[in-house]
């Protein structure tokens, strides 16, 4: 057993057997304990009824003040060990050889009645409760020495006459004997079930603190879990912030150089040469530059800001033609591209967040604009239907060269671009505007036919206005 | 008299596929007095290279078709000697190493300054060499054989007298210098090149680690230190970087 603890891991077997030990220690402790309080109930009792018969009953004299004093004794004993050390070995044989002695006692007191011979096997059974045989030997013992020096000192009041013959007192032996052998098998009995119980209560209690190990070790895997995955979802989190970040410092450094390149010009210009700058037609080529970078830039860190951005949408009622007119004006004309306004005058007012609804609108005409293949007449057209309790259906359709199939399933991504300039956040934004209207985006294209962006909003979302 | 030579005029091909940027860096260039030819891509380039003569190289590395390292082979490989500045947004790319390995004069980092950037396209353009400071001849010629096969000037002097001399001339913008020999140690040569104020960077050569020597070289500024044997690649890119760093010698006097 030491080699299995220096091993650090005790064998189940051994740590059941220890269990059951323990286990059965405690209950035996707790019966014995229990049987002790009985006896001292039982010792005062007897007592009493010892000092009763000492009174009332056929033997006279010196038979009242014996049956106090002895009797006092044979109760004091046991009431004391039972009252200060329940359950202990010694307690029971003390009790064991009082009970006994009551036994002579009462026997004496009643002049060696028969009968009250019978308070021996009742003593017995009664210790029999301690689950002990070496009590019931004590108490044999006790009674024989008893019946030894009685019979042959005092035998009248023994045996109610003179002292018997052999064959009488091996007779009174063989009976206690007897009693003894039936009470000692019970209590082996009784010993044995209890073992058992015992085992079987460690078994069921180790099989519950293995269930709670268990319970306990998934409580802590399920929290190492949750702490592991919010770190992941930071550490996506950074990822996208440093992929973001190095996309957009990317797309700033082109225009930003233009600029800058184009102020080294202008102020070394005006330095050197004041008097020429009027004339240089660069100076105002340069300016123009200078505005459309810089316009650029600002493009660029506003879609930033509005993909940062979680702003809930404000929701008013807001007529979608009109909108549609004015994202087309924002969006930069194409020469052979034309874009429509297909919105029906008619159309019920939907409830939208202007400015994102706008931004929608803007991101996905000015990438129609963007997808018609140079040199060749285009059409884009936004179209809307629905409201009066059904979901509105908005389009944006083109003709162009349409989106490649494996392109197609990535184009709401953020970073995602086909565009030589561009941050790939122009489709993530739209998408993440229509989903906190509670709409849906989706796309279809056709290879050389063009494309379709079809917006759904909810009825219930954008509803109608009074 | 270094003046002169800086203001010269220098005849630069320009190669960019983003039109403004290309346009506004031309104005500055040519309003310097130099003269620039406009490329969009690398396959222009090297048809302009073929008709007019160019005193130097500034493209962009990133573009679509013929990429700016890949120009940079195409003008190695025919003409060995014509200076080659790369530029790029991409401060992590992959190329920046080969090219700068493969005899291009510097990588600008856009976006740059202006003055810097012109600063250094004309020191290009004088196509100044790198000068070879070893007491041991062999050690100093290799090295100079070695560079060349990359394209890049070099000659070799084996001791400190002969290499101050020689950087007074103005033809050299780098020196690699062998810390220990005799009569001037390197420390020595590096402080009376400062106290000359002369336009140098100073790559300084140890054959083993002289820690005392290293701490008084690098005390001096603008040195960087290797320890033999060195790299070609490493060496190579390492003369590179350092002509792409501002040069205050130069700068300090111009403006």
């Amino acid at each position: 057993m030491s080699a299995v603890q220096d091993g650090g891991v005790p064998g189940p077997p051994v740590a059941l057997k220890e269990r059951a030990a323990r286990l059965f220690q405690e209950h035996l402790f707790a019966v014995r304990g229990r049987t002790d309080r009985l006896f001292a109930g039982l010792m005062l009792g007897q007592w009493a009824v010892g000092i009763l018969i000492a009174v009332a009953g056929p033997s006279r004299g010196g038979n009242v003040l014996a049956a106090l004093v002895v009797g006092t004794l044979l109760s004091a004993c046991p009431v004391a060990m039972a009252r200060w050390r329940p359950g202990a070995p010694l307690t029971r044989h003390v009790v064991a050889v009082c009970q006994a002695l009551w036994s002579s006692l009462l026997i004496f007191l009643t002049d060696g009645r028969v009968e009250t011979h019978f308070h021996i096997f009742g003593s017995l059974a009664f210790l029999a409760l301690y689950r002990d045989p070496w009590v019931l030997l004590t108490a044999s013992v006790t009674t024989t020495v008893d019946h030894v020096l009685r019979g042959t000192i005092g035998a009248q009041s023994f045996y109610g006459g003179p002292p018997p013959e052999l064959w009488r007192f091996v007779e009174h032996a063989f009976w206690v004997a007897f009693i003894d052998v039936v009470l000692v098998y019970s209590c082996r009995g009784m010993l044995r079930e209890l073992r058992e119980v015992a085992v079987r209560r460690a078994e069921l209690e180790l099989a519950r603190e293995r269930e709670q190990a268990k319970a306990r070790e998934l409580d802590h895997a399920l929290r190492e879990l949750s702490g592991f995955q919010e770190h992941l979802i930071r550490v996506e989190k950074l990822a996208a912030v440093g992929q973001l970040a190095a996309s957009v410092g990317h797309e700033l450094r082109n225009p930003l150089a233009a600029v800058r390149n184009s102020h080294a010009y202008l102020s070394r210009k005006l330095t050197k040469d004041p008097a020429g700058a009027v004339d240089d037609p660069r100076v105002p080529q340069f300016l123009g530059l200078m505005e459309r970078e810089l316009n650029a830039c600002a493009k660029i860190i506003s879609d930033l800001l509005d993909f940062a951005r979680e702003r809930p949408p404000a929701l008013q009622p807001c007529p979608l033609r009109p909108l549609v007119d004015e994202a087309i004006g924002v969006v930069p004309p194409r020469d052979g591209v034309r874009v429509i306004n297909g919105v029906p005058e008619s159309l019920p007012v939907p409830n939208l967040d202007k400015e994102q609804f706008r931004q929608v609108l803007v991101n996905l005409v000015q990438n129609a604009v963007e997808a018609m293949p140079v040199g060749r007449n285009g059409e884009v057209a936004v179209m809307a239907e629905g409201g009066e309790s059904m979901p509105w259906r908005i389009r944006v359709v083109d003709d162009g060269a349409g989106i490649p199939a494996d392109v197609l399933p990535k184009i709401f991504e953020p970073l995602f671009t086909t565009k030589t300039r561009g941050t790939g956040l122009g489709l993530a934004i739209v998408a993440n505007m229509v989903q906190r209207h509670g709409g849906t985006i989706s796309v279809s294209s056709e290879a050389e036919r063009g494309s379709e962006f079809l917006i759904v909003l909810p009825a219930a979302a954008a509803a109608q206005a009074a | 008299m270094m003046e002169d030579v800086a203001v010269a005029p220098a005849r630069i091909l320009l190669v960019d596929d983003e039109e403004s940027l290309r346009i506004t860096l031309a104005a500055n260039l040519e309003l310097e007095g130099h003269t620039v030819l406009e490329a969009a891509n690398g396959e222009e380039a090297l048809r302009l290279l073929e008709q007019q003569p160019v005193d130097v190289v500034l493209t962009d590395i990133r573009m679509p078709g013929l990429h700016g390292v890949e120009l940079l082979r195409r003008i190695k490989q025919e003409r060995p000697d014509m200076p080659v500045v790369l530029m790029t947004a991409f401060t992590a790319e992959e190329l920046v190493d080969d090219a700068l390995a493969e005899g291009a004069f510097t990588v600008l980092p856009k976006p740059f300054d202006v003055t810097h950037a012109l600063d250094t396209v004309l020191r290009a353009a004088r196509a100044p060499q790198v000068l070879v400071v070893d007491d041991t001849e062999q050690v100093a010629r290799g090295m100079v054989r070695a560079l060349s096969t990359v394209g890049l000037r070099a000659r070799a002097v084996y001791s400190g007298e002969e290499a101050l001399a020689s950087l007074r001339s103005g033809e050299y913008d780098v020196c690699v210098l062998d810390l220990v020999m005799p009569e001037m140690s390197g420390p020595e040569l590096v402080s009376k090149v400062r106290a000359a104020n002369l336009s140098v960077a100073i790559i300084a050569v140890s054959g083993h680690v002289v820690p005392e020597m290293l701490r008084r070289v690098a005390a001096q500024g603008a040195v960087v230190c290797m320890t033999k044997p060195v790299p070609l690649r490493e060496l190579v890119q390492a003369i590179a970087r350092v002509r792409g760093r501002p040069q205050q010698g130069l700068q300090g006097a111009r403006i």
